[in-house]
């Protein structure tokens, strides 16, 4: 879980999405915090398919499931078991 | 400490949040990039290929196209039909209140040209001007990261033309979007969305209009919820096949002028369609202090799709003052003379 969160941070630090030093917890909005847009969005989503090699079904499309960090990595967790 | 300047791309420490590795001489965005490979690129092309023969002929038109009457644009919608003649496109030339004349021409003659319907979308030009309006006088309204791809004023008008072909590509039933992106400006070529998502996407830039003070309640920008809740089985998917094509600035203009296509009196050498580009960049640049294109550039540069000296030119490049003094009279801003 923990190297997951990892990497979607890291990621998110390469790419600008936020500075470095920045403090994430857990369950911070990634939209309401302004690290990330519609179109953001879209690129993560990808990253994650790509890096973790799942498939998303369209009804996990969700805020609830891409808002957070934490959502994200339950996601990826139950997605690539 | 002194300035840094990434000795592949156009990058430099100047930039919020571009790093530059000493040891390497590279920007982090040079140092992790991994291009597409021609394998990958086929594969992907063979899956658009099967994605248009599997989903075609199933609504009024196959394909919703962004034409901004550019050269990019004018130039994929060209090669998109001449390599997939079976394709029904309906082109949409998303008219901000600063589209050049040259521009509306030559959407028309593209269209004339591969046998496409022409659509051209357009708003009350005061309407238009207060919206860009809002976009220029806003800070930091845009997340890190988005102020890297465009500028604000280009960041809200290819929002609403998103959301608006969405809203086209649903209410004539068609399958796909298609957008002409460089690699540089949107490296995912297929991007497969669902009903969940276009509404999310949806909410969340009526968020970011209300965080420029533009209340959409008439749903003009957005798209509009009625038409979300109509989304049939398959969701529209979005495509950038430009970013799989060898991409040359040079060889692109060169293919649409033979077809026709006039070069713009634009002094803009980074819009051959908008008025406003100039302005939006000057914005950008007072704002952010860095130039609204230097991602885009980076992007082409990295990818070996334009040289070194080519994009640092283009960024160094001084924007058009008569450009920047027309848009802000219409929009009504003071600018100031540096």
């Amino acid at each position: 879980m923990e190297q997951i969160k990892n990497g979607i941070l890291d990621y998110l630090k390469d790419n600008s999405f936020m500075e470095r030093g920045t403090v994430l917890r857990d369950s911070d909005s990634l939209t309401q915090n302004g690290i990330i847009d519609s179109i953001g969005l879209l690129e993560l989503i990808d990253y994650i398919c790509e890096t973790y090699s799942i498939e998303i079904p369209e009804d996990m499309l969700t805020p609830e499931n891409f808002d957070s960090l934490q959502g994200i990595t339950d996601l990826i967790t139950r997605l690539a078991k | 400490m002194s300035k840094l300047a990434c000795k592949k791309c156009v990058l430099n420490s100047d930039i919020p949040g571009i790093e530059i590795n000493e040891e390497s001489g590279l920007c982090h965005f040079c140092e992790t990039y991994v291009p597409l490979s021609s394998k990958e690129r086929e594969q992907y092309l063979n899956r658009i290929e099967e994605l248009f023969k599997e989903y075609s002929g199933r609504g009024n038109y196959d394909v919703i196209f962004a034409l901004s009457g550019g050269k990019d644009s004018s130039y994929t919608l060209y090669k998109l039909k001449k390599d997939y003649p079976f394709l029904k496109v309906l082109a949409v030339q998303f008219d901000n209140g600063f589209t050049s004349d040259y521009a509306v021409v030559n959407a028309k003659k593209m269209c004339e040209i591969t046998g496409c319907d022409y659509f051209k979308l357009t708003m009350e030009t005061e309407v238009l001007y207060e919206l860009f309006r809002k976009a220029a006088e806003s800070y930091d309204a845009f997340p890190k990261f988005a102020k890297y791809r465009a500028s604000d004023i280009c960041n809200i008008c290819i929002s609403v033309i998103k959301q608006k072909l969405l809203e086209q590509a649903i209410v004539q039933n068609a399958p796909f979007v298609v957008f002409a992106f460089t690699a540089g400006q949107s490296p995912n070529p297929i991007i497969n969305l669902s009903a969940n998502f276009i509404q999310w996407s949806r909410n969340l830039f009526e968020k970011q209009l209300q965080k420029i003070g533009v209340d959409d309640r008439d749903e003009q920008f957005l798209i509009k919820n009625e038409v979300i809740k109509n989304i049939g089985e398959v969701a529209p998917s979005i495509l950038h096949p430009l970013c799989l094509w060898e991409y040359s600035e040079d060889k692109v203009i060169e293919t649409v002028m033979e077809l026709g296509w006039k070069a713009p009196d634009l002094n803009d050498s980074n819009s051959t369609n908008c008025t406003l580009n100039s302005f939006a960049c000057h914005n950008h640049l007072e704002k952010y202090g860095f130039h609204p294109y230097a991602f885009d550039i980076a992007g082409l540069v990295r990818s070996g799709e334009m040289s070194r000296e080519e994009g640092l030119e283009k960024l160094h490049q001084e924007l058009s003052q008569p450009l920047i003094e027309e848009a802000a009279e219409k929009l009504e801003i003071k600018i100031n003379h540096s």
